[in-house]
């Protein structure tokens, strides 16, 4: 095949994309260099909408809660699903195909209806969370547990863990069954206990997965919106704030489409920047 | 005379439209919840459609929450519909009039006789001295109380702010939540702090604030800040009302569990049907000041707006079609199949049409005080103050923000409102 010929197989697919990623894209950032008024694309303004960041306490901290998230969803899940996948993958086959589909039910569910199921579980008047902790004699402990400012960003984040395990758990079992068993073998013999094994094997063999886990978790740490805005809507006050949310806003709400612009391009940059590192890091194992 | 007016109207419009003229209309009137004048609106557009001189209606109903974000898109996109019914008028309305999106209407209330709409409601339809939207629902603000609750504990329908805290105090010590609040959403306690601060501060403070140069940290309005806050605080709402949906809140109260709620007649129909377990009531909250006269907070629910970009003949058709929606014969549709009560209807004729009492209650009660009745700030507001209104009165009435430092974040986003030139001035 010539590379005429090549290129012009690319080229419907290149095509789409420039058509609906990289023109929008360019768009976007082509607005956020404008004054809007209702959605009305006013008089050309340079960067100041940018230098309206500085002073953005809404955005600062919403970038803050988007980095909480990251933190967050780097120690739990991944940890979960880290531990979980090496105790499932000493099971028999049938264990594992069942424990694995259970777990992973969760991810399937879209975002919104999670967030309507857990919201309902945290309801504050009749919610489960709360009647469970007056069941077994801890009334004391519930609370309100979204409309909190103490509490509501961690609650959310054991919904988005709640939702991302079961797929750290079938990544990780995958590689964990690549693991070359003679590796786990050579360690018993030498008296290793499963502690050690984990440790010393399986934790170091895992590691592009760990990587590529945590790449991902980093960027969809970035993106997510729907979670947030079925529950909280950012509340309560800015608790919840994160940049998505605050983007919306700023466009649907406010209507200052030039702003918005400029807090979505910030967005941008950070995921891309994430994602670069994730690409080159990826290919350089 | 304005019924022969109207069909000469009528006939002039039937002169421009023709069979190919399609008037698209967006409205928000559901079956059921707020706005639930869908069974009204079916009828109304079969009876006015001989007012379209031919043109026909193409319809797309909207939900009300999403009306809003829809609208702004179509405008952006330059495909404002020739006829909306959106909200809110005051703020969004003038900023929409203000880039020119949509049509003045003084030659149509000029030709048509829209007398019924008030001085209050044309400043609230209007941006710099020109008429943009025919207001239709009347929106006023009260307490819906259960009777019952009230009779087993002694209690009578509280005529003082004193007496109605005295209630609030009885019931929290029967375990009764006295005031069913739910604030997840985060418009319903700008409707609350609304009566609260109008009932507090008066009209004539608020009028200072919005219109004049008195800045929100006044003491006045530190007064209603404090208020509210001591409604949280002292136990009235249920408990986490800040994760309590509006809706929860309302069936909260329908269930018994709540004595009373604070709302708007925007759900009348809904707590009517919805009180089969209740005796229900409703009252006006007191003055909470002294020398602060008795009112409630009004506004209209929504109002109907035309595309400036509509062709003219369209508009014309609409105005006419807009004219019918509103007669004497159409407020009693509205009111009979969509429990819904236009603007200019009177306790006299809500009677006569046979409303249900609370209805009729409601509205004697909220049209008896028209000199007095105060601003709604959540449709009153500019857009970018409102979305710092939400959180800040999250954090107020949740106890993470004092009077003061909500009323120092509200003045810090009202003075960039206003030299961005946000501000809706009547």
């Amino acid at each position: 095949m010539s590379d005429r010929t090549a290129y012009l197989f690319l080229l419907p697919a290149l095509v789409l994309y420039l058509a609906f990623v990289a023109l929008p894209i360019a768009q976007v950032v082509g607005y956020s260099f404008f004054d809007w008024d209702n959605g009305i694309i006013g008089d050309y303004v340079g960067l100041s909408n940018f230098a309206r960041l500085g002073g953005d306490n809404v955005f600062w901290a919403a970038l803050g809660h988007n980095a909480i998230w990251v933190v967050l969803t780097l120690a739990f899940p991944l940890t979960a699903g880290l531990i979980l996948s090496a105790i499932l993958a000493e099971r028999n086959r049938h264990v594992i195909r069942w424990l694995s589909a259970i777990y992973f039910i969760p991810r399937t569910i879209p975002l919104v209806v999670a967030g309507i199921i857990w919201g309902w579980i945290y309801n504050p008047i009749f919610g489960l969370l709360n009647y469970l902790l007056e069941s077994v004699g801890l009334g004391g402990w519930g609370g309100a547990w979204l409309a909190q400012p103490d509490t509501a960003l961690l609650s959310l984040n054991v919904v988005g863990a709640w939702t991302f395990f079961g797929f750290c758990v079938v990544i990780y079992l995958a590689a964990i069954q690549s693991i070359d068993p003679s590796l786990y073998e050579a360690a018993e013999i030498d008296g290793a206990g499963w502690g050690r094994k984990f440790r010393d094997i399986t934790v170091p063999m895992l590691r592009n997965s760990t990587l590529f886990l945590g790449l991902y978790a980093a960027i969809e740490a970035m993106r997510f919106f729907d979670l947030v805005w079925v529950t909280t809507q950012g509340g309560p006050g800015y608790a919840t704030e994160v940049l998505t949310t605050h983007v919306y806003k700023t466009f649907f709400l406010v209507g200052d489409f030039g702003y918005a612009a400029t807090l979505s391009v910030v967005l941008l940059a950070i995921v891309l920047a994430i994602s670069s590192i994730s690409f080159f890091v990826l290919r350089a194992k | 005379m304005k019924v022969i007016l109207a069909i000469a109207a009528g006939l002039t419009a039937a002169s421009a439209a023709t069979a190919e003229t399609v008037v698209t209309q967006w409205d928000q009137f559901a079956q059921s919840g707020i706005s639930a004048a869908g069974p009204a609106m079916d009828e109304l557009i079969a009876t006015c459609q001989p007012s379209l001189g031919g043109a026909t209606v193409l319809r797309t109903i909207a939900p009300s929450i999403g009306i809003r974000d829809s609208y702004r898109l179509a405008v952006s996109a330059g495909k404002t519909p020739d006829l909306a019914y959106t909200w809110p008028a005051a703020s969004v309305l003038a900023g929409y009039a203000r880039v020119g999106a949509l049509a003045p209407l003084d030659d149509y209330y000029a030709q048509y006789g829209w007398d019924h709409i008030n001085d209050f409601y044309r400043g609230r339809n209007s941006h710099d001295g020109h008429l943009y939207a025919l207001p239709m629902e009347q929106d006023l603000m009260g307490v819906y109380y259960n009777k019952a609750l009230f009779a087993e504990h002694g209690l009578a329908v509280p005529t003082t702010y004193d007496e109605f805290k005295a209630a609030a105090e009885r019931f929290k010590e029967a375990g009764i939540i006295p005031v069913s609040f739910g604030n997840r959403d985060r418009w319903p306690a700008t409707n609350t702090f609304s009566l609260i601060l109008g009932l507090t501060a008066g009209l004539e403070a608020e009028k200072a604030v919005l219109f004049g140069d008195e800045p929100w940290t006044n003491p006045a309005f530190k007064q209603a800040a404090e208020n509210f806050q001591a409604w949280a605080n002292d136990g009235y709402f249920p408990r986490g009302f800040n994760g309590v949906g509006y809706d929860e809140a309302n069936a909260l109260f329908l269930s018994g569990k709540a004595a009373m709620t604070i709302t708007g007649t925007w759900v009348l129909q809904d707590m009517i049907r919805g009180a089969d377990s209740i005796d229900l009531g409703v009252f006006m909250l007191p003055p909470m000041a002294d020398g602060v006269p008795a009112g409630t907070m009004w506004g209209e629910g929504s109002q109907w707006q035309l595309a400036a970009s509509a062709d003219p003949a369209v508009r014309d058709a609409a105005a006419a079609y807009l004219d019918c929606l509103t007669s004497d014969e159409s407020r009693k549709v509205w009111v009979e199949k969509g429990h819904t009560v236009p603007i200019g209807t009177t306790p006299d004729e809500l009677a006569a049409w046979g409303a249900d009492p609370v209805v009729q209650k409601f509205f004697a009660a909220g049209l008896g005080t028209p000199d007095s009745n105060f601003y709604d700030l959540h449709t009153t507001l500019p857009e970018s103050v409102t979305q710092v209104l939400y959180p800040e009165l999250q954090r107020l009435v949740g106890g993470d923000a004092t009077a003061d430092e909500f009323l120092a974040a509200m003045q810090v986003a009202w003075e960039t409102a206003i030299a961005n030139g946000e501000r809706w001035l009547p």
